[in-house]
């Protein structure tokens, strides 16, 4: 037996002590000689016996009633059988997993609906008054109700509130957060029903830690897996991406669409819709996707007007409609501008221009404009009618220019550094390199020689990341790749904040970094533009990794889609005048942030994005919206449960029990709750001893003489 | 403070305890009672007829005999034994239930310095004091003396007494009655546990020999209180059975028993003529002897007023 309130139990215990040694005293008897002996009614006369035997009845009655009572009051609780009358009481915590995967199914019947059922059967074993705790599981867990008297109606309230979300389960956080609720909770034993559709990518190779969280949990309360498993068939547009293209008026953008099956099926004949601000531009037939395959297609999106551009590329037709639609965001521009500072003797310049034009066409256009100018010549420039700025071996520049070029990046502008001979360290590290919010990614080193012992310079690391700029080089033949070589470069020093997109192949060395600064981004090379330290000029890899550039800067690539539960930022240039920025969400509820400062910079964080959609971000009330996608986590897509089989294996050994249907989930639940409350019990016999105690006491005192007036204390009497 | 007498000065008998000399108590008890300056009406009176002498002007007109004046038409004073002569005897019970107190002070001891205290008032007004001690009999018994070495017997005579259990207290009167030969002045100092008719049986036995009898009966607060809570076993003094009972049940009708008891002989006292005052051991010694000694000059007033 355990007792929920031990204190009071030892608290009633310290009470009853002094009773106890008061009753005790009591009944002893005590002596005196007496000369009035014939004023003494001897029918009172009671035998010490039987004065020891009533008193000792009366005390034992008393001890009793008062040990009940506060048993009852410790609320005494024992799991198992035993021969003590008790109700079977037990605090629940239901965990429901509201991932967007158990939106799958049709209507009234995705996996939702029936872990919903399962709570009802659940909830019907439930007495009133039990403890119950409801939490809702996603990435960010919702607690409905935490450690709530069960009371049948309000429950059923709070459990219409629960939906699910386009969040993706955050398995790993389940039983750290399942385990503080119950121990928040009060009861003669603890039940824990964890409900979910047991997706296989969750479920199939669960991490040591998961498992360790799963027996603490069931060695904490009695652990109910119960599985509401679904059909595996989904197909999802897991990938939106432009390909091609610079995203300005009158141009057209090739954008690339990812649809994958997840069944255990092929799917043929999947239609893919292109959409733009909500018009059909574009439709294509995928013919045939196997199962667990990918499949893409390319949509080609026109851009007649400038401007933010919602694009979206969706599928029909399927049981889980949360994964079929794909969002981006485009900020097509009227022209882009493209401004190259040449420090050097005119090739760095000439080659730069080279690389950006080298397209089809090989021609300028009145929108796409590329220029060389030399670096004397940069303060004369208008920035502000410039998209992106290339640096090539400048020698140096004013603190006002440095400001100038700080505050073009933050407004939204692009910043390409190349190094050079001419290039003045101490200048460029004084004026760009220094502080918080320093314009280059790196402090400038020296200039070190990385040929090899042959004379020949290293290669690029064909290890890449996954970046934007890096895309064309994946598909570039190796030997081709390896061309490109590089005999000097400046040793850096990189910021916290900077990124290194390409590397030398072995030591690892920076050739391109890149930060993010304000809304613009700065690309810095370690090397030339011109062929004084490299041959990159001379080979594909330089227009490539050029223009991927300059559609990365131009099209805002780093402004691509978030996922949902992700932070959105809106970061702005200087510190704004409004104190809060806005949030629009999809469903039309507008958020309001404060804007903070933030190493160097002015930000409104959107902590979580609940949503999936198009969000629109503003810095004030008034200003208009910067549009921002919003898309479900694709990985939550693979919606293939586990089987029972496997579930059970997987669980073995931690003490979590698996209930696969509404039968064996009634069944478990009646063999395993055994907890019971002996409260009401306690409480009801002491009350009925106290009364039988106050009963036999009086009948007991009955027996003397009737009452009359006490003339006991007066003064003494005369004749 | 005494209804009788506002200015008396109260002499606590446990302080007087402590005085260790019973002359001593008993000066300081009397001397305290000579403070509040009134004479002492113990004195003796008597119907018992001297002889006459020659009407002189001044002697009050009710000692005038008229009968005498009736036969020799000559005016001719009566005069009285009691206003020549006084003895006062005064009879303790030093029986086991007088042995019994609660504090310092036990009824025996109590009823020594009362007996003190009325001894030298007595000798100090030159008159006799005879003193008995009895329990279930007469243990001892001193004839009238006159002079101070009386208290010292007191003291002597009970402190060599053994308390025994007495049966009746009548006998022990009968039997003092007869060692007394001249009509006295009577003090009976007793807690009285027995019959009352006992008692009265013996007290008017005295009467009936013509001796003025005072009653006073101490007793101790426990016994007018029974203050006991819980379960007691009271051990009989007496030599009565022992009686274990429960006292909070108990207490209602000991008391109702002990007032009527004390009701009943104050009532039979009365009717007798016999002074009775009740005190009890904390009692000061000096306001109980102020209240005899008004009672007992109230009682004279009108006693002279019924004989007349």
């Amino acid at each position: 037996m355990t007792f929920l309130n031990p204190l009071l139990l030892i608290a009633g215990l310290g009470i009853g002590l002094p009773i106890l040694a008061h009753l005790f005293t009591r009944f002893q008897v005590q002596h005196t000689d007496w000369a009035a002996m014939q004023f003494l009614n001897r029918n009172v006369r009671v035998r010490s016996r039987q004065i020891k035997l009533r008193d000792l009845l009366l005390l034992i009655l008393r001890c009793v009633a008062l040990l009940l009572l506060v048993l009852a009051l410790s609320r005494p609780a024992w799991t198992g059988d035993s021969w003590l009358p008790g109700e079977r009481r037990a605090g629940v915590v239901i965990a429901i997993d509201s991932s967007f995967s158990m939106g799958h199914g049709g209507e009234g019947s995705t996996r939702f609906d029936e872990a919903l059922k399962r709570v009802e059967l659940i909830s019907g074993k439930m007495v009133p008054g039990d403890p119950v705790t409801l939490v809702l599981l996603g990435d960010d867990h919702r607690v409905l109700l935490r450690n709530m008297a069960y009371d049948r109606e309000r429950f059923a309230e709070a459990l219409q509130s629960g939906k699910v979300s386009p969040e993706s389960l955050d398995l790993g956080s389940v039983p750290k957060e399942l385990a503080e609720l119950v121990t928040d909770m009060e009861a003669p034993q603890k039940e824990i029903y964890l409900i979910t559709d047991g997706q296989s990518r969750d479920w199939k190779q669960p991490s040591a830690q998961l498992r360790e969280g799963l027996a603490a949990l069931a060695a904490e309360a009695e652990l109910f897996v119960v599985p509401v498993p679904g059909d595996p068939t989904n197909l999802a547009v897991t990938d939106l991406e432009l390909v091609s293209g610079v995203l300005r008026k009158g141009t057209t953008a090739r954008y690339r669409a990812t649809v994958r099956n997840f069944g255990v099926a092929p799917v043929s004949n999947i239609m893919v819709q292109c959409r733009v601000d909500d018009a059909q531009i574009d439709s294509k037939v995928i013919p045939l996707i196997g199962a667990g395959a990918s499949e893409t297609v390319s949509l080609f999106v026109p851009f007649h007007n400038a401007g933010a551009t919602r694009i979206t590329a969706e599928v029909t037709g399927d049981m889980l409609p949360a994964d079929n639609v794909r969002r981006t965001v485009a900020v097509v521009r009227d022209k882009v501008s493209l401004l190259c500072v040449d420090g050097s003797s005119g090739d760095a310049g000439r080659l730069v221009v080279a690389a950006l034009l080298a397209r089809a066409d090989g021609a300028q256009s009145e929108d796409y404009v590329v220029r060389a100018v030399p670096w004397l010549s940069f303060p004369a420039e208008k920035l502000e009618e410039v998209d992106v700025i290339v640096f090539a071996d400048v020698p140096e520049i004013t603190e006002e220019q440095a400001a100038q070029l700080t505050r073009f990046v933050r407004k939204g502008g692009g910043l390409v550094w190349f190094a050079g001979d001419g290039v003045k360290v101490g200048a460029w590290n004084e004026r760009a390199s220094s502080g918080e919010g320093a314009l280059l990614p790196a402090r400038i080193g020296r200039v070190v020689d990385t040929s090899d012992a042959l004379g020949a310079g290293k290669p690029l690391d064909p290890e890449m990341p996954d970046h934007h700029v890096c895309l064309p080089l994946l598909s570039l033949p190796e030997d081709l790749f390896n061309e490109t070589r590089f005999l000097r470069q400046i040793e850096v020093e990189p910021r916290a904040s900077s990124f290194s997109v390409l590397q030398l192949a072995g030591s690892g060395a920076p050739i391109l970094l890149e930060q993010s600064l304000g809304r613009g981004h700065v690309f810095m090379f370690t090397t030339t533009a011109e062929t004084a330290w490299n041959n990159m000029a001379l080979t594909p890899v330089f227009p490539m990794v050029m223009q991927q550039i300059v559609t990365y800067l131009a099209g805002r690539k780093f402004e691509g889609p978030r996922t949902v539960g992700d932070s959105l930022t809106l970061t702005y240039v200087e510190q704004p005048d409004a104190s809060d920025a806005v949030f629009d969400t999809p469903t039309g509820e507008t958020i309001t942030v404060p804007v903070r400062e933030h190493q160097g910079q002015y930000v409104a964080l959107l902590e979580t994005a609940p949503e999936a959609g198009f969000y629109e971000a503003r810095v004030s009330v008034q200003a208009a919206g910067i549009p921002i996608a919003v898309n479900v986590d694709p990985r939550e897509s693979d919606v293939a449960c586990l089987p029972e089989s496997e579930l059970r294996a997987n669980l073995e050994g931690l003490g979590a029990k698996v209930t696969a249907s509404d039968e064996e989930l009634a069944a478990a639940i009646e063999s395993t709750r055994t907890g019971r409350s002996a409260w009401r019990f306690f409480m009801i016999a002491g009350l009925a001893f106290l009364i039988f105690e106050s009963l036999f006491a009086d009948r007991l005192l009955r027996r003397g003489p009737s009452r009359q007036d006490n003339p006991a204390t007066r003064e003494p009497q005369n004749a | 403070m005494s209804v009788y007498l506002p200015e008396t000065q109260y002499l606590d008998p446990e302080v007087l305890q402590k005085l260790g000399d019973l002359e001593l108590v008993a000066r300081e008890v009397v001397e305290g009672l000579r403070v509040g300056s009134h004479r002492s009406p113990l004195r003796g009176f008597s119907t018992e007829f001297a002889h006459h002498r020659q009407y002189a002007p001044g002697d009050p007109i009710r000692s005038i005999d008229w009968r005498v004046f009736g036969r020799t038409e000559r005016y001719y004073t009566k005069l009285y034994e009691a206003e020549t002569n006084f003895d006062c005897h005064i009879l303790i019970d030093s029986s086991a239930s007088m042995s019994y107190g609660s504090g310092k002070v036990n009824k025996l001891e109590y009823a020594k310095f009362l007996a003190a205290s009325i001894a030298y008032l007595v000798l100090k007004q030159r008159d006799s004091v005879g003193l008995s001690v009895f329990d279930s009999e007469v243990r001892a018994y001193m004839p009238p003396r006159s002079s101070m070495g009386v208290i010292l017997e007191i003291d002597r005579m009970l402190r060599v007494t053994k308390p025994v259990p007495k049966t009746t207290v009548a006998k022990q009167l009968h039997d003092i009655a007869l060692l007394m030969k001249r009509r006295s002045f009577v003090v009976l100092i007793s807690d009285l546990f027995s019959d009352v008719d006992d008692i009265m049986a013996g007290l008017d036995h005295l009467k009936f020999d013509g001796h003025n009898v005072v009653v006073i009966q101490p007793l101790d607060p426990y016994e007018l209180e029974f203050p006991f809570k819980g379960t007691w076993r009271f051990e009989g003094l007496e030599g009565e059975e022992p009686l274990t009972t429960q006292t909070d049940r108990m207490r209602e009708s000991y008391l109702a028993d002990l007032q009527k008891y004390l009701d009943d002989l104050s009532s039979r006292c009365v009717g007798s003529h016999i002074d009775y005052t009740m005190t009890h051991t904390k009692r000061p010694l000096d306001a109980v002897l102020s209240e005899v000694i008004l009672q007992r000059q109230n009682l004279s007033g009108s006693s002279v007023a019924a004989r007349s």
